[in-house]
């Protein structure tokens, strides 16, 4: 049987959310419907609002840093090295080596810990529930080891303006070492298991199409772009700390669809472990912290800084009057701007394509509406 | 646009030989990870393995040093620079004494606000407030998340020394 476009049946109106699994966290999509088919996607955003940018305007330029934490809660180590690199730019302070080392080696790890979140959740999106269980085991290594380097498993508080926490503690490289040996072999597992897996496959291949040009003009960034066959990464673009000095490809695939996305992130995970083995290999010894003032009082000024986080381009625009507390504090949400591009990639899917779609953006609720 | 299966029986055969190779790899490999050790853990672990220790700089909940020199035997001045700097305002300190003799007659913790930042720790300038790897703080009645001078003060009695993070340099340990 084909869709015959020809026969209309009447339209219905449906809400999907705000406490529908498939939406990671609280996004109410609400849907005209055509049978089966989509006619129109309308994302209802701002239920996890929890007026961060506010927050840092009451709160001193120290204070405010275990917040940055809380927003995208899988790339906290992303979110403050943001921040942190913002405020030091603001005083003119610049990290010490191996400070720089420790901090990229801290956001590839999480981008790592947040793709194998992505990529069990797609699983889990389309039906299949073993790979999400297999991707928790390996994050949980990389978790243990967060814990071990800043006391807490997901909202870290690692990054200090001026430095870190503390050193790397005993055994850490040795644990991050076996990890990587491992990990390359476990991935190799999960693409046999989900990408090459034929159902899978027919639920992502040609699915959720989004050109080039489109991504670009809606503001997409990050692997979502990438999968449109834009080559564009802030490592690589506009680099920051340590990375023109590693080695790394920028994967892209030119599809445009939710198999491209999906294998852009896939192939970004081992890269990321090419970057850390050079990290490792690399970690000069030195001190971690520079002096900096008791009182942050930055001079009077603006800033904007700009790093890729494991979704896409993630900004901080910081205005400074002179005070303690920041004047404005502007997040510039990889997620939030992705998801503007989701009613165009639901073009003529069928509902069920929606969630795989969703899942392909890999939005954080809590970075969309902040 | 989205591929269109099973036009011919050629094709559906394919389709369906593709599918069953599939299920067929999907199977080793969850047989694979079935004989490999397990790594789920029973929770609490301190029941299922009694020396679990959290690792030093874990943040958990509060503790506060104790000092028997010194009038109230703590070793908290009661300098409110940790009151100043918790971004959640959740610690309240009630000073008493001038100079040397300066230390806290009520001391409150509100649990329930804070959010584990470590910056009240790190900001103490007699290592007398620290948090203890203590991680079990769930309750049925928030006023039990309030700790007070007793409650920290008795939590504080069995550690000798805050813990701190050691900066042992793990330099490059591969190549160079």
């Amino acid at each position: 049987m084909t869709w015959d476009p020809t026969c209309v049946t009447e339209e219905l109106v449906v809400n999907m959310g705000p406490q529908h699994p498939s939406t990671h966290g609280v996004l109410r999509l609400i849907l005209r419907l055509d049978g089966e088919r989509v006619l129109e996607v309308r994302p209802d955003i701002g239920f996890l609002h929890s007026s961060l940018e506010k927050i840092a305007e009451r709160l001193d330029y120290r204070q405010y840093l275990p917040y940055t934490d809380r927003y995208d809660y899988l790339c906290a180590m992303a979110n403050e090295l943001a921040y942190v690199r913002a405020v030091e730019s603001l005083l003119g302070v610049e990290p010490t080596p191996r400070c720089q080392w420790i901090r990229v080696m801290m956001a590839e790890m999480n981008r790592i810990a947040s793709h194998l979140v992505y990529y069990g959740a797609l699983g889990m999106d389309t039906g299949a529930t073993t790979v999400f269980l297999y991707c928790f085991r390996e994050r949980e290594r990389i978790l243990q080891l967060f814990e071990d380097a800043s006391g807490q498993r997901l909202l870290y508080h690692y990054f200090r303006i001026g430095g870190l926490r503390n050193d790397l503690p005993p055994g850490f490289c040795e644990g991050l070492r076996s990890f990587l040996d491992e990990f390359p072999r476990r991935v190799a597992e999960y693409d046999a298991l989900l990408t090459r897996n034929r159902i899978f496959r027919s639920r992502t291949e040609g699915v959720g199409y989004l050109s080039p040009e489109a991504a670009l003009s809606y503001g997409v960034t990050g692997p979502t772009l990438r999968g449109s066959g834009v080559s564009y990464d802030l490592r690589r673009a506009a680099p920051y700390y340590v990375y023109p000095e590693l080695e790394f490809d920028v994967p892209t695939r030119p599809e445009g669809d939710v198999m491209a996305r999906h294998l852009v992130r896939q192939e970004e995970m081992l890269q990321s472990v090419h970057l850390l083995h050079q990290c490792l290999d690399r970690l000069p010894p030195g001190e971690i912290n520079v002096k900096v003032p008791r009182k942050l009082k930055p001079d009077p000024g603006e800033i904007y800084v700009r790093i890729e986080s494991p979704r896409g381009e993630l900004g901080v625009y910081l205005i400074s009057d002179g005070s303690e507390k920041p004047y404005r504090l502007h997040w510039r949400a990889p997620s939030f701007h992705n998801l503007q591009a989701y009613p165009e990639m639901c073009q003529g899917a069928y509902v069920a394509d929606l969630v795989a779609i969703l899942g392909s953006l890999d939005i954080i609720l809590g970075d969309v509406d902040r | 646009m989205r591929k269109r299966y099973g036009d011919n029986l050629w094709d559906l055969l394919r389709i369906l030989a593709a599918g069953a190779w599939s299920i067929l790899v999907g199977l080793y490999i969850t047989g694979i990870n079935l004989i490999r050790p397990g790594v789920c853990e029973r929770y609490p672990r301190r029941d299922h393995r009694p020396d679990y220790q959290p690792r030093p700089g874990y943040r958990g909940d509060f503790a506060l040093l104790s000092d028997p020199e010194r009038p109230g035997g703590l070793r908290c001045i009661a300098c409110l620079q940790c009151q100043n700097i918790c971004p959640d305002q959740c610690i309240h300190i009630t000073p008493e004494g001038k100079g040397k003799d300066r230390h806290p007659v009520q001391f409150r913790i509100d649990t329930g606000l804070c959010q584990f930042c470590w910056l009240c720790v790190e900001v103490c300038p007699v290592a007398a407030i620290t948090m203890t790897p203590d991680y079990e703080t769930a309750t049925d009645q928030p006023q039990k998340l309030i700790r007070d001078l007793d409650t920290l003060r008795e939590r504080g009695r069995n550690i000798p020394e805050p813990q701190r993070v050691e900066p042992v340099g793990c330099v490059a340990d591969g190549g160079a």
